[in-house]
């Protein structure tokens, strides 16, 4: 406790110097703590988007991933009620949607276009996508839809190509199992908009019965399994590949290209910036040590000259180090966490990223991992630079440090 | 009686580029338990050198070097720290006190680094303080006391641990004549008091009358 009261009084000796230090120190660490928390942010919602979107786990038949399909559904899933049933008894998994993916062209009569289309179950699949598929006109898929009057959801750049509004007649031709063509009338049911443009140029939803009734099939073409937690993706897919080698099964990462590029290339930037940040903190404390250190040169040696060791003498350049350091550290995680505040509150929004359509709010999600790390990282480049500026001085001959002018 | 230290033939010479600067030439001194030794000369004969080799903090370059009957000339820094640490005190002529230790802290620290307890402390700092007639000053910084107030803190400070032997280098030059002949008496009482030996550097002529062995030094050699 003396050693740490002498460290506090001997930082504040230059307090102008002392001041800018720790300023340098907290901005330092609130950029690292907001770079971070934004980076932080954007993985857990491009992760949630993206299990979302396929599932936490997909499992389909065992050549469904890795070979191509010479008719439809030639690798769908048979009798998949069974297994659904079955998979939903683990007290793991929330959902399990069976889905039949396809394609084919759709027509308004006087234009045609192709189309990737998805037949969904939508009892639970607007449940799990949430905020991450806009509806922009009209309404999602009936739970019940007429028989005879099935419905379509249209991607929005669809909508605008075949400038369809809701409770049009559009048709969609496709290639049944057998090879044969079918075509099926459908209605306008609603719009929507998945914030990548081409895919909304491209995509469609349309009930699940209605896309197994176009390709004259029982069969679907996987179930996305939800879980409750999607930290257990991988733990789940590890036991579940076990129990159920004969199929094939994915995660939710196998999919998410998106995801997996934006974290890369956060990760580079981020990582950069944080570096130089971390550099910028050593080089302002290396400084402010090191003109203390020259500063006292004389006070070193009539230190080491009454009997205090160079390694004790080091070690409180270092505590004056950790002082700035914590002090700094301090107001940078304040300046952070008010930001990560303040940001949730004012509802700022980002303008969409390349190849999207859609802003997201920009706001710092920031782990509690990340403030300890760099709390870490601050305190050890705080003792690795005072020890670097100080450790010189401590050495040297008392008689010349006495002689300092 | 073994002598609290006594040099052998020690030398001392400086390298300046390609020169070689003798300040000691074959010294032999040795000092008792009861020494109050003076260390005359004039400026550039060696006296701070001598003091620097009897305080520890400097080696000869040839010559033994005896401290308590033990050769440290071979003594690495950490051993000669210990020693210093628990043997010695220092008086110098700009007092070098921590500024932004107060009076009381400042002559609290040798006790602190020889692990005296807390309260033991506060006993003898006091004492110490009483002695040297600072206590109402205890919680002042040093910029805040007299020239010759810091003296005698600076001596307070080098007599906490109750040294075999106190450097003292040009005590006096700093002080006015009344308080430098304070300053003197405060030493020579302390000697008396404590049993230490002292060894002063000075010019200060009022010094020999109260030193019972000086040596007077000329060019690095001992007259």
């Amino acid at each position: 406790m003396k050693w740490l009261k002498l460290a506090i009084k001997n930082v504040l000796r230059n307090r102008r110097r002392a001041l800018v230090t720790i300023l340098i120190t907290a901005v330092g660490v609130a950029a690292i703590l907001i770079g971070g928390g934004f980076a932080n942010f954007t993985y857990v919602s491009l992760k949630e988007m993206a299990a979302r979107s396929s599932g936490h786990l997909i499992v389909a038949h065992k050549d469904y991933f890795d070979k191509e399909e010479s008719v439809p559904m030639e690798f769908g899933l048979n009798d998949f009620s069974s297994l659904a049933k079955k998979l939903k008894s683990d007290e793991d998994i929330r959902y399990v949607i069976p889905k039949v993916e396809f394609t084919g062209l759709i027509s308004n009569g006087e234009k045609s276009t192709i189309f990737m289309g998805s037949g969904v179950d939508p009892k639970y699949e607007f449940k799990v996508k949430g905020p991450f598929l806009t509806i922009d006109d009209g309404n999602i898929l009936s739970k019940r839809e007429k028989e005879n009057n099935p419905q379509v959801m249209l991607g929005k750049k669809m909508a605008k190509y075949f400038n369809a509004k809701i409770n049009d007649s559009l048709t969609l031709l496709s290639t049944t199992v057998d090879g044969s063509l079918n075509a099926i009338d459908v209605t306008v049911q609603g719009i929507f908009s998945t914030g990548i443009p081409e895919l909304d140029k491209r995509s469609i939803l349309v009930n699940i019965n209605t896309a197994q009734s176009l390709l004259s099939t029982d069969k679907i073409s996987n179930l996305a399994l939800h879980l409750r937690e999607t930290e257990a993706t991988f733990s789940k897919y590890n036991k579940l590949t076990r129990e159920y080698a004969d199929l094939g099964w994915q995660t939710w990462l196998d999919t998410a290209f998106f995801y997996v590029g934006v974290k890369e290339l956060y990760n580079r930037i981020f990582g950069l910036l944080g570096f130089i940040i971390i550099m910028m903190v050593f080089f302002s404390i290396y400084n402010t040590v090191n003109m203390s250190v020259v500063e006292r040169t004389r006070e070193i040696g009539t230190l080491r000259a009454i009997g205090t060791y160079s390694n004790e003498v080091t070690r409180n350049f270092v505590l004056e180090g950790l002082v700035i350091s914590f002090i700094g550290a301090s107001i940078g995680i304040s300046i952070a966490a008010l930001t990560s505040l303040g940001l949730s509150i004012a509802e700022i929004q980002m303008p969409p990223p390349p190849g999207r359509t859609s802003s997201y709010p920009l706001a710092v999600d920031i782990p509690v991992n990340l403030y300890l790390i760099t709390a870490a990282i601050v305190t050890v480049v705080c003792i690795i630079a005072s020890w670097l500026s100080s450790y010189k001085a401590s050495n040297k001959s008392i008689v010349g440090a006495l002689s300092h002018v | 009686m073994t002598n609290i230290i006594e040099t052998k033939n020690i030398s001392k010479q400086y390298e300046q580029g390609d020169l070689s600067v003798s300040a000691l030439n074959d010294v032999n001194i040795s000092l008792s338990n009861q020494a109050f030794a003076a260390l005359l000369g004039p400026s550039g004969s060696g006296k701070s050198t001598l003091l620097n080799i009897c305080g520890l903090i400097d080696k000869p370059t040839q010559g033994a070097l005896y401290f308590c009957g033990e050769n440290i000339a071979d003594a690495s820094d950490k051993e000669l720290t210990t020693i210093r640490r628990n043997k010695l005190g220092f008086i110098f002529q700009g007092f070098n006190l921590v500024p932004v230790m107060s009076v009381y802290d400042n002559v609290e620290y040798p006790l602190i680094l020889l692990g005296v307890g807390k309260k033991l402390r506060r006993e003898r700092v006091t004492a110490m303080l009483e002695t040297v007639g600072l206590l109402p000053f205890e919680k002042h910084l040093p910029d805040q006391v007299s020239g010759g107030q810091k003296q005698r803190v600076a001596i307070a400070r080098a007599l906490i641990t109750q040294p075999r032997l106190v450097i003292a280098d040009e005590p006096t030059a700093n002080l006015d004549t009344q308080t430098a002949t304070d300053i003197i008496n405060l030493m020579y009482t302390m000697h008396k008091d404590f049993g230490t030996a002292f060894i002063i550097a000075t010019h200060d002529e009022r010094m020999s009358s109260h030193c019972n062995i000086e040596y007077q030094l000329h060019d690095g050699a001992l007259q």
